[in-house]
């Protein structure tokens, strides 16, 4: 329900924008709050929302309430934008893991970074990277992606597809057969196989309504169910758990996986053969500053390097390290790592995300599908040397995707496994990483033949990866040049989930009724941090669960309706006399074309 | 007519209240009012115009305030081919700030950006206002910087129509090249468009918002 307070969104703000036709002259331009009022030297005495941190949650809150309506201070006590989700240079990594390490940065322990002396000084500069702090892939059909489009975001960001997932298993990389045409041709499948896997994907499009199938198996593992209802083996149940359900471990409930794996089939083929999308120059740090943005231009005011000190709940002001204040007549929503000191109500972090961020000097093309510059590699329980009881993620962006040089290569590995084991089982991925692409980079590869596959229906395909067999035997005659390795645990409030909740985001119910004297961030509202998960699947729904508590309802949660560029094609044609003749009159060397489409034809 | 079609993104750069979102109004839609709202695209605001039979799309990106506090994010001068940075006649201030922004755009923009410096606001001289940077400052800055050079006024439209000119004239046939040696390479060609959903169950129905 819409609460009778409620502001009017920004779409009910802008009459003039819906009477285009009626009122065709003189031009009718939406009225867009960010733009060229003389500004104030200052920040405002008095907002309604005062949100610290520029992570990729806060950066939707920030644009969904500046279209709402609401008038947002958004800071960042960093002098970049991103926070948690930053993308960041190398020099600029340098500067965070020391602040990790003096414990200035809260939420993140244990950073270790290795950086080549070929970067700086050598032949790379620090700004040919862009490495993100928690890397994401976006499917194509999710939330995000809706909003990025209702937003217009989009148009500031370039994607790219990722259509490679493979698992690795029994050291093989095994390409992820994942298109009911790839069943259909897949020779090494038996026939059973076949017709009890078309059966389960069938089923899942449309599993809710089955209740009968999965019900009785609903506290069961996945895998029991796979194996037990759908009759499938191992490979395929890893497969499908793993690679495109993208789980965590063997333990994941049905209904999660479930979950899981249809948000990857119904977004594969929705924009090609590909279920994914990467954004070029970076991912969540990308996508943050578009938002960021689209917040400005909707009339947020923007101030990077501004550190909140505390909060009032009484008078309301909060107070900035410069010494500045604002009135905030609503709510503050701070990151939990942009707390005040002094805090005592950041929500506890028990959840531990182990990351190893790598650049390799190899351009490891041969990994990529063609045309292609990112895949996912996924090691599934017990398939490493370490023996390890949870997934180990690896996402490989190329060069392609801006965020490193020609010929280098960045491996993001992440697990959720806690405690001391996690390190060893990324060690463990990232020597089997190491081992195959000195495998496939080394001169005289001996199967040849092998690479190219020859499959049913007469297509042959190329084996990019060359993975496809074991390379137990094989030694390395060469060592791999890592130019940049950065190992870090992050904490999060935010189990490693599966279907997403939003009482996962609920952290601090009720804060405000519990004030602790002394305490600098008594009244304030805490986002979360970001979890495992590799999508962007839980972005939408933390910043929704936030924008409800602020604005009461998520009704009008970016309730924007910009016209597309057709209809402003068919709106604008009546100014273009007038605009024509003007510019005739100043430049005859100027043909500015004359139809209506180009009559301050809006992108938005 | 050739119908190939270059993109140019231009951003915006100045002290505020220089009048730059009123040279892109009135490039775009010859519509400048006093007092008029401050207004840009959601995204950015497109013109195209014909050059010696090629086409330029300006895509005009707007700082949205996010310059006030030194918070331009680096997406903004991504990929920019061209700059206006605009000073206001009327105002040292601003020129300094100009200057500023030059500096800036040298370090954060791609070398090979063409930067317009426009001086705004003449149309205050014919109304007896007080001229306060010399247009042979402003000349002076744009030739030891490389920059192209102009005197406008977004109220009458005077010379603006030749900032965009003149910036179309000196990217498109070099930057048509580039264009074309990309798009022969892969990176250009795996871009996904967002609006290209492949059918009906688009991804714009999948938010349940």
């Amino acid at each position: 329900m819409l609460s009778p307070e409620r502001r009017p969104s920004m779409a009910e703000r802008r009459p003039s924008f819906f009477s285009f036709n009626q009122n065709p002259s003189p031009l009718v331009v939406p009225h867009l709050a960010g733009i060229e009022d003389p500004l104030p030297a200052t920040t405002p005495d008095k907002v309604d929302v005062l949100i610290a941190g520029t992570g990729m949650v806060e950066s939707v809150l920030a644009a969904a309430l500046a279209w709402q309506g609401s008038n947002v201070l958004h800071i960042d006590k960093n002098d970049y934008y991103g926070d948690t989700s930053a993308t960041l240079t190398v020099d600029q990594i340098k500067r965070w893991v020391n602040e990790v390490n003096e414990g200035s940065v809260s939420c993140y322990k244990n950073a270790k970074l290795y950086v080549s002396t070929l970067i700086g000084s050598g032949k790379y500069s620090s700004r040919d990277f862009g490495i993100d702090l928690s890397p994401k892939i976006l499917f194509a059909k999710s939330d995000l992606l809706s909003i990025l489009i209702k937003s217009r975001v989009h148009q500031y960001l370039e994607f790219q597809s990722l259509s490679n997932f493979h698992t690795y298993e029994n050291d093989c990389f095994e390409k992820l057969t994942n298109t009911k045409q790839e069943i259909f041709t897949d020779q090494n499948l038996p026939l059973m196989t076949k017709r009890n896997l078309m059966k389960f994907i069938k089923f899942v499009l449309n599993w809710e309504a089955q209740t009968d199938i999965w019900q009785p198996y609903a506290e069961k593992t996945m895998s029991d169910f796979l194996v037990e209802k759908f009759r499938l083996e191992k490979p395929q149940v890893f497969e499908l758990i793993f690679s495109i359900g993208l789980c965590y471990d063997l333990n994941v409930k049905v209904p999660e996986a479930l979950q899981r794996i249809r948000r990857y089939l119904t977004s594969f083929d929705v924009y090609g053969p590909f279920p994914a999308l990467c954004s070029k120059y970076g991912g969540p740090g990308e996508l943050s500053q578009g938002f960021c943005r689209s917040a400005a231009v909707g009339g947020a005011t923007y101030k990077l390097n501004e550190k909140l000190v505390s909060f009032n709940p009484t008078t309301k002001v909060a107070t900035f390290q410069d010494g500045s204040k604002v009135e905030v007549s609503e709510k503050v929503i701070v990151s939990p790592t942009q707390a005040p000191n002094e805090s005592k109500h950041v929500p506890l972090q028990q959840y531990q995300v182990h990351r190893l961020t790598c650049i390799v000097e190899n351009p490891c093309n041969e990994w990529f599908n063609e045309g292609e510059s990112a895949a996912m590699v996924v090691f599934p329980p017990g398939s490493l040397k370490s023996g390890n009881k949870e997934v180990v993620q690896a996402f490989i962006l190329g060069a392609g995707s801006e965020i490193c040089p020609e010929g280098t290569i960045v491996w993001y590995l992440s697990t959720t496994e806690q405690g001391p084991r996690a390190e060893m089982d990324i060690d463990a991925a990232l020597e089997a990483m190491e081992m195959a692409l000195l495998r496939e980079s080394s001169s005289g590869l001996e199967n040849d033949d092998e690479i190219v596959q020859l499959r049913g229906d007469g297509h042959t395909i190329v084996n990019s990866v060359k993975l496809g067999q074991s390379f137990k035997e094989y030694v390395p005659r060469e060592r791999l040049q890592f130019l940049f390795k950065l190992y870090y645990t992050q904490y999060t409030s935010t189990p490693p989930f599966g279907v997403v909740s939003s009482s996962f985001f609920d952290a601090n119910q009720d804060l405000e009724k519990k004030y602790i004297p002394g305490a600098s961030d008594n009244g304030v509202i805490y986002t979360t941090m970001p979890s495992a998960e590799i999508s962007y699947d839980e972005v939408v729904t933390a910043a929704k669960v936030l924008y409800e508590k602020i604005v009461g309802s998520d009704d009008d949660f970016f309730d924007l309706d910009f016209e597309d560029e057709d209809e402003i094609q068919a709106g604008g044609a009546v100014n273009t006399e007038q605009f024509e003749s003007a510019i005739d009159d100043d430049d005859d060397d100027v043909n500015m074309e004359g139809s209506g489409e180009f009559v301050g034809e809006m992108e938005i | 007519m050739n119908t190939s079609v270059t993109s140019i993104k231009l951003v915006l750069l100045g002290e505020a209240a220089v009048g730059k979102s009123s040279i892109v109004l009135r490039f775009v839609s010859n519509d400048f009012a006093e007092n008029k709202e401050p207004t840009i695209g959601a995204a950015f605001l497109t013109q195209r115009v014909t050059i010696n039979e090629h086409t330029v799309k300006f895509e005009i990106w707007d700082t949205a305030g996010q310059e006030r506090f030194a918070s331009l994010a680096p997406m903004y001068y991504r990929n920019a081919q061209a700059a206006l940075v605009v000073y206001d006649v009327t105002k040292p201030q601003s020129f300094i700030k100009a200057r500023h922004w030059v500096k800036e755009l040298h370090e954060q923009a791609s070398k090979d950006i063409i930067i317009a410096l426009v001086g705004n606001k003449i149309d205050v001289l014919q109304d007896g206002g007080e001229r306060k940077v010399a247009k042979e400052e402003g000349e002076k800055l744009a030739e030891e910087k490389g920059l192209l050079f102009f005197e406008t006024s977004a109220k009458t439209g005077e010379n603006v129509n030749n900032v965009f000119l003149g910036i179309g004239e000196k990217i498109p046939l070099k930057k048509a090249e580039e264009q074309n040696n990309a798009n022969e390479g892969e990176s250009n060609n795996q871009r996904v468009d967002l609006n290209a959903a492949n059918n009906g169950t688009s991804a714009n129905s999948a938010c349940s918002c």
